[in-house]
């Protein structure tokens, strides 16, 4: 990517220091329009553990890419033992010795767990083919230190999640690395597998190896952490020791003081009327593995209520807001609408009765990306701007461009491509193309998932006007900050299970972040302390 | 149109991309017109281009119909077997039909006749969405299947003949099939009434109605769109049945226009009509395609191979011509998307000291620049 | 609406199995065989659709069924892959005999040796294979002295002078090249007949048709059409009716189907040559019989080639499915080499 700030600043190493491995100087990082880092300063040192905080787009991952050698930074260097470097590539990176376990499991689920931890660095025999044979004696040693009783044999796909999360930390281990980044390395693991992790860092420690830990299980991160780093917006933000490092600091670091609209929750809604009923719903997981991702969960919605489904990766939020769109099937229990039993209808018909699902992923589940803004908006109720046979074209210019005002989506009119809106427009127009077809009960999953903060003030702003004029609203985030602010109700997930009921008034963030993370914390303390 | 809502005021360029991709396959056509009436003095002749054009209709029809399943993210290879399965099942009927289980032989009138057929392509088309759409077998797999399987079933109505008798008798009241499917009203053929028949009843469909919405949108993003409410699977079985039906038309068309219904009518058929489709500007990925466009492709192909025969290439030259054309039109399709987004990012990091920051998405699709004109 | 789907897709079911009834009813996959319990013949051909091909068929199914043998017909189309994947079928059935239609004279060789060393002894019938020694009989229309009949009555009819064109067959099937190479024997020796241009039809009739049309367009004022078959004539001879050329127009086609005798007695065709496909299957299937009882066929050479005969308006009346009604004695094989038989037309 171009340089685009032009930062050439003397590409002189500061002084090192002499337990720092790898150092980001300057580093800035621009997409296009959008700026995910300005100028960070980031340090990490042999035989800690440094623990990077922040919310969603902060910068985090961004930093991490660039030092794993994925990206390239539009400003700044790295420096390597005090030496400066440029990786052109992951593999420039790693042969350095920078190993990084990603947020997002890069397997290969058709290949054998023994091929995919040599996938790239294949062990050879002298006349050039592949050992397996030794691949999978280093195999069953690697896993055998994890504790984790796998026949490398054994193709990757028919491995749960917490087990493929294994592998690719054993991937990571094969290599000799000096630099471990790990990248939300427990949110498929259960606690004994935690334990376990927690004890090879400890090890890798021993060894040397500085580790980068990224978690949003705070808790955690807390207790293993060495060192903290918060990122808030793009800029690292604040820095402490492990000593002393405390849940509601890391947390006021995290949010800062950003604005955001207080919510009347002293209303009481069961007068109104119940719009949305779920009891004992079980979805089962997607996987195939026969589990259940959404575990009898039973809750109501009314009216006017904006309820927050406050949970961890893998706590089954987004299975359950599918489940009630439509969208999954439900193992067993029942689903009411406005009293009226939906749980049998297509997720058509369900939106017909007026429940519909703004989804988590924007492009895969949320935009159509060769349509304009105009048919996007339209695209749920454009049956009904149907003057048979024909459409009317009036009518619909009519409702997009209200729609458009009313979200104040940010484009130059209803022709315009969708793909040319920043995502947080987009957003608007996924959430405005549900909003016109009049729902009853609105389901958001991660409505602000990777939008800039002004954009998100305004959904706040919309989800609020629209409940005050009855609509239920159900929303899923794992965002501490938006569950407390944006919520008059939340029910913390864990595994499946509504584990508790908070009324965001009276709440603290630490007994919430707490709830939501679980026993592992408790553990945790137990062991380490 | 320039729009000031809550920013940046920027006219849409959406337009112009759209008639860049059909009007290069226009441009072709346009050349490839001029270097062949160059090359030859018949080419241009009145005769000439009303007899070439016919030609045309009978893929340009067929390919309407592959226009909307392309359009759905499919395809169907059993057009060309529905082509001649109807017009063996129109030759059956117009001959007599021998009632099973008695002695008597029906003679139904002509529009009877058209109607069958007709019903029996979307039938055929039926057959394909149900397997497609409720199966979930591969469409690829599923029209190659059917392809045989409309292909078997001519052969059988057959008995491996083909039916010559199809001018019927006055008394039987059929005479009107070779009389009315192969007329030229006001000196046009009419197959080239059909195709602009079906042009307009398809177009229309594609622009004016929620049908036409809901099909470029599930091409386009099927997940997208059977969220916001798109009858995705009721999309995908009419699409099908949609492409039996035109088949089936051209199937009469071919026959009446001999006049004799062969089993092996229409083979082939399928490979002419998704290069006109291709070479029109639609994506085989969904999507993105205009009927207009398929028109061009038609007469792009058609007037070509014409030409080639006009001017006396020899016949297996005739063969490599069509093939690099067809990948030409395609390969430089692809450049010019590339070509596009290369541009627009570059914009977009020009424009960095602008406007708002807005945090990206995530990698969007090759076809990000492509929207169709409503 | 799914209402309405399924009650069409329902109709046109009906429709299909009602048309496909009776006509499956008349299809002999499996002949029965007569009282003495025969054996099993398969019978491999190029393309039933095509009523030569057809007229095979039915006759060697008739034929065989006569002399007490149930029989199997396939149709590989002129792929040499289908070919040996009928021929490998055939010997897994352990059939008495095969009565084959080769696709290429090399290509099938090989198919043919292995039946042969299966010990199932084949009959090749109206082309022939490169090798001699391996099939028991081949029996083949003259298909060079049948063009070389139809091309000088043909020249007759322009004059001896004009322009003309050519529809050339199937270029993957032998046939298509020795008939124009028989055609051109006679034709080229006029030097006042100008050939203007060659397409292929691919023995089809709407691709006969289109090419004509285009070939018209091409050259306006063209006098004359030879075509490789009678399928490929007949497409022509409708594009010229409908460009209103076709009483000036001579036409020449070959096989000898049944539209095309129509088509000579309307005077639309100036003639065409009938391959004796009937006689020379019937023959086939006979020297089978004789070999498998007897092992022997019968006749002293394996190649031997039946004359054609030419149709023209003096005949064309008596022809009825590939078969010359006539008061004289059908023509009898003869080897390579001898003068043809003396055919019942002079032309």
């Amino acid at each position: 990517m171009i340089a685009e700030h032009g930062c050439d600043a003397p590409a002189v190493a500061l002084a090192a220091s002499d337990d720092v491995v790898l150092r980001a100087v300057g580093i800035a990082k621009h997409y296009g329009v959008t700026q995910a880092l300005k100028g960070v300063d980031f340090e990490v040192r042999a035989s800690k553990v440094t623990a990077l905080f922040g919310e969603n787009g902060a910068g985090k991952s961004t930093l991490m890419k660039i030092m794993s050698g994925v990206e390239r930074p539009t400003a700044g260097h790295l420096e390597l033992d005090g030496e400066i470097v440029e990786f052109g590539s992951i593999n420039e990176a790693a042969a350095r010795g920078i190993a990084i376990i990603h947020q997002e499991l890069n397997l290969c689920p058709n290949l054998s767990v023994r091929d995919n931890l040599f996938l790239g660095r294949e062990l050879r025999t002298p006349l050039g083919g592949v050992d397996y044979a030794r691949e999978t004696a280093v195999a069953k040693e690697l896993l055998a230190r994890l504790e984790e009783d796998i026949d490398p044999a054994r193709p990757v796909s028919s491995l749960r999640l917490g087990q493929q999360q294994i592998v690719e930390i054993a991937r990571a281990l094969a290599g000799d690395a000096r630099v471990m980044i790990m990248d939300e390395p427990t949110s498929a693991l259960s606690a004994t597998e935690v334990l376990v992790l927690f004890r090879i860092i400890r090890e890798l420690k021993g060894n040397g190896v500085a580790i980068i830990y990224i978690s949003h299980h705070l808790e955690e991160a807390i207790q293993i952490a060495d060192d903290a780093v918060v990122f808030r917006d793009g800029a690292l933000v604040a820095t402490h020791s492990g000593e002393g490092l405390e849940l509601p600091w890391v947390v006021a670091q995290m949010l800062g003081g950003a604005e955001i609209p207080d919510r009347d929750v002293s209303r009481l809604f069961t007068e109104v009327g119940v719009a949305l009923s779920v009891r004992d719903v079980e979805v089962a997981d997607t996987d195939g593995s026969g589990r259940l991702a959404v575990d009898g969960v039973s809750f109501d919605v009314c009216a006017g209520e904006i309820v927050c489904l406050f949970g961890l990766m893998g706590a089954g939020r987004t299975e359950l807001l599918e489940c009630l769109a439509g969208r999954l099937r439900a193992e067993s229990g029942t689903i009411s609408l406005n009293g009226e039993a939906v749980g049998s209808l297509s997720i058509r018909d369900r939106i017909a009765r007026g429940i519909g699902l703004v989804p988590e992923d924007r492009q895969r589940d949320g935009i159509v990306q060769l349509q304009s803004v105009g048919v996007n908006l339209s695209l749920t109720t454009i049956a009904a701007l149907h003057v048979p046979p024909l459409l009317n074209r009036a009518d619909e210019r009519d409702r997009v461009l209200a729609g458009i005002s009313e979200m104040r989506v940010k484009t130059s009119g209803p022709e315009a491509p969708i793909v040319s809106l920043s995502g947080g427009n987009q957003q608007k127009v996924v959430i405005g193309k549900m909003v016109l077809a009049a729902p009853k009960v609105l389901l958001l999953d991660e409505p602000t998932r990777g939008i800039d903060v002004g954009a998100k003030a305004e959904i706040y702003r919309l989800l609020n006007a629209q409940a005050d004029n009855g609509l239920a609203v159900l929303f899923a985030t794992s965002e501490i900050g938006e569950a407390l602010s944006a919520a008059t109700r939340i029910l913390v997930m864990r595994k499946g299970k509504v584990v508790t009921e908070v009324d965001p008034a009276q709440a603290d963030r630490d007994s919430v972040m707490a709830a939501a993370g679980g026993a592992a914390g408790d553990l945790l303390e137990a062991v380490l302390a | 149109m320039t729009l000031e809502v809550g920013g940046v005021a920027r006219r849409p360029r959406v337009n112009l991309n759209a008639l860049l991709i059909e009007g290069r396959a226009f441009l072709a056509l346009v050349l490839a017109v001029v270097i062949f009436s160059l090359l030859s003095p018949h080419f241009l002749t009145g005769d000439n281009l009303i007899l070439m054009t016919r030609h045309v209709a009978i893929n340009a029809t067929v390919a309407i119909g592959l226009l909307m399943v392309i359009l759905n993210g499919g395809i169907d290879l059993s057009v060309g077997s529905i082509v001649g399965l109807s017009g063996v099942v129109s030759g059956y009927l117009l001959q007599g039909w021998n009632i099973p289980f008695t002695d008597r032989t029906a003679y139904l009138p002509v529009w009877a006749v058209v109607i069958v057929s007709l019903i029996v392509g979307a039938s055929i088309g039926l057959v394909n969405g149900f397997l497609i759409a409720r199966l979930k077998i591969a469409p690829f797999i599923a029209t190659l299947g059917m392809l045989y399987v409309a292909r078997g079933l001519a052969l059988v109505i057959t008995n491996g003949v083909t039916f010559n008798d199809l001018r019927g008798e006055p008394q039987l009241g059929n005479t009107g099939f070779v009389r009315y499917l192969a007329s030229r009203p006001l000196g046009i053929p009419m197959p080239i009434w059909v195709m602009g028949a079906f042009a307009i009843i398809f177009s229309l469909l594609l622009n004016r109605t929620p049908f036409g919405r809901w099909l470029y949108a599930t091409g386009s993003n099927e997940r997208a769109a059977e969220l916001s409410g798109v009858p995705v699977r009721r999309v995908k079985i009419w699409v099908y049945v949609f492409s039996g039906i035109c088949a089936a038309a051209v199937g009469m068309l071919l026959a009446a226009d001999l006049p004799a219904a062969t089993p092996r009518g229409g083979e082939f058929y399928e490979l002419n009509a998704i290069a006109a489709v291709v070479m029109g500007g639609a994506a085989l990925s969904g999507g993105r395609g205009t009927v207009r466009g398929t028109l061009i492709g038609a007469f792009l192909i058609g007037f070509l191979v014409d030409g080639l025969v006009l001017v006396g290439v020899s016949v297996f030259w005739q063969q490599v011509i069509k093939g690099a054309v067809i990948i030409l039109a395609v390969a430089v399709d692809q450049a010019q998307q590339t070509l596009h987004r290369h541009r627009a990012g570059a914009k977009a990091v020009r424009a960095a000291s602008g406007g708002p920051p807005d945090p990206p998405d995530r990698a969007v699709t090759i076809q990000q620049q492509k929207v169709t004109v409503t | 609406m799914t209402k309405l789907l399924t009650s069409v897709v329902a109709a046109g079911g009906l429709v299909l199995v009602a048309l496909a009834s009776p006509a499956a009813a008349s299809t002999s996959v499996a002949a029965r065989p007569a009282s003495a319990g025969g054996g099993e013949m398969a019978i491999i051909t190029v393309d039933p659709s095509n009523p030569y091909w057809k007229a095979e068929v039915d006759t060697a199914e008739a034929v065989a069924a006569e002399l007490g043998y149930s029989t199997t017909v396939d149709a590989h189309t002129n792929d040499p892959d289908l070919q040996n994947q009928f021929v490998d079928a055939a010997i897994s059935r352990g059939v008495d005999a095969i009565i084959l239609d080769p696709a290429g004279a090399e290509e099938s060789v090989g198919a043919v040796q292995r039946a042969t060393d299966a010990g199932i002894p084949v009959f090749l019938v109206n082309a022939e294979i490169s090798e001699q020694g391996i099939a028991k009989s081949q029996i083949i229309s003259n298909n060079a002295q049948g063009a070389a009949l139809g091309a000088e009555t043909w020249v007759e009819a322009m004059g001896g002078e004009g322009r003309y064109v050519e529809l050339f067959g199937n270029p993957t099937d032998n046939n298509a090249q020795v008939r124009s190479d028989a055609y051109h024997s006679v034709i080229d020796q006029y030097p006042d007949l100008e050939l203007l241009q060659t397409e292929t039809a691919n023995w089809d009739r709407a691709e006969g048709k289109t090419k004509m049309e285009l070939l018209l367009s091409a050259h306006p004022d063209l006098q004359g059409v030879i075509a490789g078959n009678d399928e490929m004539a007949l497409g022509a001879i409708q594009a010229l009716r409908e460009a209103d050329r076709l009483s000036e127009v001579i036409v020449l086609g070959f096989d000898g189907n049944q539209d095309a005798a129509d088509a000579v007695v309307a005077g639309d065709m100036v003639a065409t040559v009938l391959q004796p496909i009937v006689q020379g299957t019937t023959l086939a299937v006979q020297q089978a019989d004789t070999y498998i009882r007897t092992g022997e066929t019968g006749v002293a050479d394996e190649k031997q080639a039946i004359d054609c005969i030419l149709i023209t308006s003096d005949n064309a009346g008596l022809l009825d499915n590939f078969v010359l009604a006539e008061a004289g004695a059908e023509p009898t094989a003869s080897s390579e080499d001898t003068t043809p038989q003396t055919s019942s037309v002079t032309s």
